[in-house]
């Protein structure tokens, strides 16, 4: 067993891991967070999307030793005091979640875009979530919902 | 998989001293995008994993009189948004962003695409073509090898080595180095077909420098020194691209002679020839002559 300390959605943890764990079991099996999703297991799929020292990275291809230390953003930190964060109402009003299982790793590529590129154009948005699959929406809404997350943001400011 | 023991070595020699130890044992772990499913499909499964995706001083860019430095732990992003990467030598970064996805590119490192040795490695035709080296470092020591032998030979990182740096001399200014990939889809996709070039035009389009690397045309990535050949000293017109397209396809009959794909990928280096090379001489035409 190997002990890691990391911060993820703001709070400090402490968690003895077994040494062949992935970031994405640590994340659901040890800390119960199981917003992020397991889909293909490898890197292609994005479900298992997190935020990972500010890069969005696929949690199913990192081990869970090598967290130690770093700093993560999953789906269940966006929302702060009870408010959905602005790409996840975004999402919400477009209509932009069918099934709901690509979803929590499209909102945080969406945020990890916008975080990064404040005012992305179409071709833009569509590379920034192209790691993340969806067999539901054919992405049209997506696109538009990140749009309107855009202006939130901007609002925001 | 059957990991017993994991590391995160603070510094480059506590890597190498940890490799050291452990030598067939061990395996070095940075982005983790292929080595991953390698370990869960136990294609590989070794006792000991050493983390070096968080050593700063194997993730620098630099330039330093006249020779350009990456560092190993590089990611394709750390390519994609370095400034010394979109003039003339703009086919190192387009080759970093036609990497994988955003995800992968985050993650995935220069030391890692060529350590795992696949023949599609996006990155690697762009640095053969710019006669890279790169450098091992292991507790004994440091040797230097051309990217491009460390395909040809079977001298291959020994189990105590970390591919510390990959490093090249600056082209000149009127040097281009062009990059085209042919992929069945924009995102993630595995290159088919990667044609990259470094070209040095005069004002009469005749070529002064052509060194021309593939990718997924063989084995490994390599140069295509019978194109090269062909071109040294002509004019880069339609009329000499067509003959070499037919040189090429040739040397790839001898090659692939018996393979299922030549048929495909004798046309596909039709178009992929054609736009590395126009690409290139595009560039060289709205920028180094401006």
């Amino acid at each position: 067993m190997k002990t890691i300390k990391f911060t993820v959605n703001e709070k400090g943890y402490e968690v003895e891991i077994d040494e062949n764990m992935r970031l994405l079991d640590v994340l659901r099996d040890k800390l119960g967070l199981i917003g992020t999703k397991e889909g293909c297991g490898e890197g292609e799929c994005g479900a298992c999307t997190i935020i990972m020292d500010g890069e969005t990275v696929n949690s199913c291809l990192v081990m869970g030793f090598q967290a130690n230390g770093s700093n993560i953003t999953t789906i269940e930190g966006l929302e702060k005091n009870g408010e959905l964060h602005p790409v996840q109402k975004a999402y919400i009003e477009t209509g932009a979640v069918q099934c709901g299982f690509c979803i929590p790793g499209m909102v945080l590529s969406t945020k990890a875009l916008l975080d990064k590129n404040p005012n992305p154009n179409d071709v833009e948005i569509r590379e920034g979530i192209s790691g993340n699959l969806c067999r539901c929406t054919g992405y049209n809404k997506m696109l538009e919902a990140t749009k309107i997350a855009k202006k939130y943001m901007e609002g925001e400011e | 998989m059957s990991v017993e023991k994991v590391f995160n070595p603070k510094s480059k020699i506590e890597v190498l001293y940890t490799l050291n130890e452990y030598k067939g044992d061990a395996k070095l772990i940075a982005g983790g995008t292929d080595i991953v499913i390698s370990l869960r499909n136990k294609i590989i499964q070794p006792k000991v994993l050493i983390d070096i995706s968080h050593l700063e001083e194997l993730k620098e860019i630099k330039e330093n009189a006249g020779v350009f430095e990456i560092g190993g732990a590089v990611t394709f992003t750390q390519i994609v948004d370095s400034d010394l990467f979109k003039g003339n030598l703009y086919g190192l970064n387009k080759s970093a962003r036609e990497v994988g996805s955003p995800q992968i590119r985050n993650k995935g490192t220069l030391g890692g695409n060529i350590a795992n040795g696949s023949s599609a490695a996006d990155i690697v035709p762009p640095l053969i073509a710019l006669d890279a080296s790169i450098v091992l470092e292991s507790k004994k020591g440091q040797r230097e090898i051309k990217l491009v032998d460390y395909y040809e030979d079977p001298v291959r990182v020994g189990d105590d080595e970390l591919i510390s740096k990959i490093y090249f001399y600056k082209p000149k200014e009127n040097q281009v180095l062009s990059f085209s990939k042919l992929g069945l889809r924009k995102a993630l996709a595995i290159s088919r077909l990667t044609i990259s070039a470094l070209l040095e035009l005069d004002d009469e389009d005749e070529i002064k420098t052509l060194r021309l690397a593939s990718g997924a045309l063989a084995r490994f990535p390599m140069r295509e020194k019978e194109v090269e050949d062909f071109f040294l000293g002509k004019k880069l017109c339609e009329e000499n691209i067509e003959k070499a397209i037919l040189v090429f396809q040739e040397s790839l009959d001898r090659r692939l002679d018996g393979r299922s794909t030549l048929p495909y990928k004798r046309i596909a280096v039709e178009r992929m020839l054609r736009e590395a090379l126009e690409e290139g001489k595009n560039f060289s035409h709205r920028v180094v002559k401006a």
